[in-house]
């Protein structure tokens, strides 16, 4: 893109009704907390989230942007307990608009939700399950790539990352726990993914994302390739919001990788060779566009299946072939403060295990 | 307190038509285009304006979300686009010569912010 300096006098500005907005300098952030009561168990408060934001330029062409999260507000070294996570710090080094590279921890840019995580941009207090238990969010890694806007609405970003870790992949949430984070990731090969998304229809944007890399089982000489593919679209004019989802994951060599896992701990983990889930939401704004304050009213549906297709000699187990229907509320004092109430209604397949459903209260903000 | 609603909707109403009627008066004299441009998290859309060398445009920027920034890059405009719902920002620009001039967020909005970027193109009038 060309940068030209623009000879004195040739823009001119000023802004019509902005009031005096906040300052905000090179740091921002986002933050939630939520109570969550399950059916037939006690009520949990949790500081889910503090998230700071910092961006720095050291030229107009060379930008860092970093991301530091504090998740459940005390880390004592394992995940349940909390967990401090680099989810994004890189350099970007803008060359042109078709034609921009990144590198250092990166989203993965799969979903909608993955690289559009503040608390007031997405329904519900808790994310999507489909953006749980099916891709993995929040989802991010080590690598570098290119981004760029290609005209007529069209524009892409692709990685190369570090693979998954096939012996965190799970019957319960997919390849969620073969996340490596970037913590001295291990490579025996690299990952590619990308996203394409096109802007160009009024209001409307479509997207569509894969992964394609390998899942290794650090502690056996087994791996097995893993394909996530996605797509996505999102409708926002006047009161009326629509977004819907599907995504798939394959592990074409999950039954050897359940075998190795038995065998090494005596535990099946009963991965599941095809994953797949789908949501669509609609959001209604019940207070006048044009307010500052905004009221809304939402319902979801989801189906979010993580024993789609078993290996052969494998059944699924159903209690993790779910479905959900949540409604709920939003009320945005502010559009940067967001409080959210709603309750899931949560069901699953199996006939024994009875999948719990939860009402659910939160606050975030984004600053 | 109904009749009370019905006046406020007419004054709304008179107010309305006057804004649009100066807004069409003020193109009509200056042969402005205007462009309206949505801001949200994390693009513009439009995000690529073309005009002829010599034009001269005013972009009205309007948020769906937070608030954001609009920077002419190596140029003198930097402005906040207000948050959704309190008000737009509005920039006139003109292509005094043939080039791309490329536009960004300046304001840090999200994971997303490095996103938010578009250009200014301005050709020559002739074929």
């Amino acid at each position: 893109m060309t940068g030209a300096r623009l000879p004195a006098g040739i823009a001119l500005s000023l802004a019509i009704a902005a009031p005096a907005a906040a300052q905000t300098g090179s740091l921002s952030g986002y933050m939630d907390f939520h109570f969550n009561k399950v059916t037939r168990e006690d009520g949990v408060i949790d500081f889910h989230r503090f998230v700071l934001l910092f961006s720095h330029a050291f030229t107009p062409r060379i930008r860092f942007v970093g991301e530091l999260e504090l998740e459940h507000a005390f880390v004592e070294g394992q995940e349940e307990a909390g967990e401090l996570e680099l989810e994004q710090a890189y350099i970007d080094f803008l060359i042109a608009r078709r034609f921009n590279v990144r590198a250092g921890m990166v989203l993965v840019p799969v979903g909608i939700l993955n690289e559009r995580h503040e608390p007031p941009v997405f329904h519900g207090v808790e994310r999507p399950l489909v953006d749980t238990v099916i891709v993995p969010s929040t989802w991010f890694e080590v690598g570098a790539g290119v981004h760029g806007e290609l005209g007529g609405g069209w524009r892409y970003r692709a990685y190369v990352l570090a693979p998954l870790d096939a012996e965190g992949f799970s019957a319960d949430e997919g390849i969620r726990g073969g996340r490596q984070k970037g913590s001295a990731a291990a490579v025996p090969s690299a990952a590619l993914t990308g996203r394409v998304e096109y802007l160009g229809l009024r209001d409307l944007t479509l997207g569509g994302s894969v992964w394609l890399g390998r899942g290794h089982a650090f502690g056996t000489p087994l791996e097995t390739g893993v394909r996530v593919t996605e797509a996505d679209a999102r409708y926002s004019r006047d009161r009326l919001e629509l977004r819907g989802q599907v995504a798939h994951v394959a592990i074409p060599d999950a039954g050897e990788i359940n075998d190795a896992q038995t065998f090494q701990s005596g535990i099946d983990p009963n991965i599941a060779r095809g994953l797949l889930g789908f949501y669509a939401e609609a959001a209604y704004r019940v207070w006048a566009r044009g307010s500052p304050r905004d009221l809304v009213v939402f319902a979801r549906y989801e189906h979010a299946d993580t024993q789609h297709r078993m290996p052969a000699g494998w059944l699924p187990l159903e209690e993790f072939q779910r479905k959900a229907l949540t409604f709920g509320l939003t009320y945005f004092p502010d559009p940067d403060v967001a409080i959210k109430a709603d309750y899931v209604w949560l069901r699953n397949r199996s006939g024994i295990i009875r999948a719990p459903s939860s009402f659910n209260v939160g606050l975030g903000w984004w600053f | 307190m109904v009749v009370l609603m019905a006046r406020v909707r007419v004054w709304v109403g008179v107010a309305a038509a006057l804004g649009l009627a100066v807004a069409v008066a003020v193109q009509a004299q200056t042969g402005r285009r205007v462009v309206s441009m949505k801001a949200e998290r994390f693009a513009f859309t439009p995000s690529e304006i073309t005009i002829a060398v010599g034009e001269e445009i005013e972009i009205r920027l309007k948020s769906d979300d937070t608030a954001h920034g609009f920077r002419i890059v190596g140029g003198d405009v930097d402005i906040r686009i207000p948050k959704r719902g309190q008000g737009e920002a509005s920039v006139r620009f003109k292509g005094d010569r043939v080039g791309r001039f490329a536009f960004e967020c300046s304001h840090l909005c999200g994971a997303g912010h490095s996103f938010m970027r578009g250009v200014i193109v301005v050709r020559d009038r002739r074929p």
